[in-house]
């Protein structure tokens, strides 16, 4: 049997004020699966998020990465991680080479490979005329790109995804797709969170649906796609009404 | 985005965890471009203000005032000014520090690496040390200029120094973490730090001071920082009991906020949801 590369038991995050953000949330993810994690806003997806990678502290529960506790160990978990987050977390006056650099730092790579990767990154992102601009100065496209290079630089074995494509034109949003898949193709384990079903329905093989702070469907996409579509699905499972998802169909 | 396949440098397989040596460098690093956007206002604004103190009150005031203690007014006040902008240097780079990466929610790149808190607080606090000595040296050099520069022992002077860094920059942690705004950011060194340093003995000795007055310099700490500064360049503090104490003050204080900001990066306070 394979270690989970994400195991979460029971999750549980209250934020001050009382608000329940996740609420006894359970969820395996297998190394090397292309992970769909679903949900609408407030649901709990990125409190979860938060919570794996160590910007949020869990009120109660378990999360183990690739088998190491992600609140014990924390500093082993979070090697293993890569995170892009949804919301721009740099510091906008510092360089594209920069941000890269320091996050490689950051993860100990000593200088030689610093650079390395942080030249091949901003090569293959195409960044390259822009490495020496100051990430305030970019438009949202490339600010998204950064990120994402920013969570690669370490070579994580799990990468976390939160809204990768939002805002991103569809040219580049195609180019990340091929991207992405091509890590998950070379065993990168990626946990991806997205509003644009397409997305979901094109690059993962396995979806939960997130509503409430708990997960209310997981499964194989073919789960989902099947039958009514990953739509029909998403919005069912939610909550939604069956004259709302009608209305849906019929627009 | 490049269609080319590239081939990436393979990764250095990983070891066991130790001392993040190379993420505890990056943290100084950052930190130091990041004073290096605002040289004119992280080095320059504290020498010119100890400048116009040194001229002012030590040599224009001090050249018409008896000698201090044997020594001459500008050589008394020196080291009072100098402790009086390490303080200032120390707590606005920790404050700064801290709440601008929290502001910006980049204080998230530290959060989610694999940096210990004591490598998250060590690293924080070399850069504040830094700033504090290069602060001194150029009062220092500022003072050589008025014949007034005397340093009687390096080892003690510099324990001084680089001690008040800390505590300053442990304190200023601890305010960067609490802050919601910038109003709160400066609160502390407005009612709190400024008025204690200046009656810590800056410009007087206690014996200058009126009698009601006299007990708050003892439980002053900035009375034991500015008379240890003072007695490891003139060789002169305000009683034979002043410097031990005042090390055992600041050794002290060192000990309790450096756990206390460690607890808080532990809990998360003012980090973490």
């Amino acid at each position: 049997m394979t270690t989970p590369a994400i195991a979460i038991s029971h999750l549980r995050k209250v934020y001050r004020g009382g608000t329940v953000a996740v609420d006894d949330l359970s969820m395996t993810i297998e190394p090397g699966d292309f992970f769909g994690f679903l949900g609408p806003n407030g649901a709990g997806k990125s409190t979860t998020i938060h919570c794996i990678t160590g910007i949020a502290k869990p009120t109660s529960g378990k999360i183990e990465i690739f088998g190491v506790d992600a609140v014990k160990d924390y500093r082993e978990a979070r090697r293993l991680i890569g995170l892009s987050p949804q919301e721009f977390n740099v510091d906008t006056f510092a360089t594209v080479t920069q941000i890269i650099e320091w996050m490689a730092g950051y993860f100990g790579l000593p200088a030689a490979l610093r650079r390395q990767r942080t030249q091949m990154l901003i090569e293959r992102f195409d960044l390259t005329a822009h490495a020496k601009k100051q990430f305030r100065e970019l438009s949202g496209g490339l600010k998204r790109r950064v990120i994402l290079a920013r969570a690669l630089v370490h070579d994580p074995r799990l990468l976390i995804l939160d809204e990768p494509t939002a805002g991103v034109d569809v040219e580049l949003r195609l180019d990340l797709w091929r991207y992405l898949q091509e890590l998950n193709r070379e065993g990168k384990t990626i946990l991806l969170t997205s509003h644009y079903l397409e997305e979901i329905e094109r690059l993962t093989r396995t979806i939960a649906i997130i509503a409430g702070g708990r997960i209310v469907r997981e499964g194989p996409k073919s789960e989902f796609t099947s039958g009514a579509g990953l739509e029909n699905a998403y919005l069912t499972a939610t909550g939604a009404t069956p004259e709302h998802i009608a209305a849906m169909g019929a627009r | 985005m490049s269609n080319e396949t590239q081939e990436l440098p393979v990764m250095v397989p990983m070891r066991p965890m130790t001392i993040n040596w190379i993420g505890l460098w990056t943290i100084i690093r950052r930190e130091w471009s990041r004073v290096m956007r605002v040289p004119i206002q992280a080095f320059l604004a504290p020498w010119i203000s100890a400048l116009l103190f040194i001229f002012i009150f030590g040599y224009v005031v001090g050249g018409r005032m008896p000698a201090t203690q044997g020594h001459k007014y500008i050589q008394f006040v020196l080291p009072g000014v100098l402790m009086l902008n390490v303080v200032n240097a120390s707590f606005l780079q920790s404050t700064s520090q801290i709440y601008f990466q929290r502001f910006l929610r980049y204080i998230e790149e530290t959060l989610v690496s694999p940096l210990s808190y004591v490598e998250m607080i060590v690293g924080s606090l070399a850069m504040t040390i830094v700033r504090a000595v290069v602060t001194s040296l150029g009062i220092l050099v500022i003072g050589v200029a008025f014949g007034a520069t005397e340093v009687n022992s390096i080892a003690e002077f510099l324990f001084w120094v680089v001690g008040v860094a800390v505590i300053f920059g442990l304190l200023g942690i601890i305010v960067g973490l609490w802050a919601n705004n910038f109003e709160q950011l400066t609160m502390l060194n407005v009612f709190f730090i400024t008025p204690l340093s200046m009656v810590g003995g800056v410009f007087n000795t206690v014996s200058m001071l009126p009698g009601w007055l006299k007990w708050i310099a003892w439980g002053n700490p900035f009375f034991y920082f500015v008379n240890g500064l003072r007695h490891s360049m003139i060789g002169y503090s305000d009683g034979a009991d002043v410097v031990p104490i005042g090390v055992a003050v600041t050794l002290g204080l060192m000990a309790v906020m450096g756990v206390t900001v460690w607890r808080l990066f532990a809990v998360g306070y003012g980090l973490r949801e």
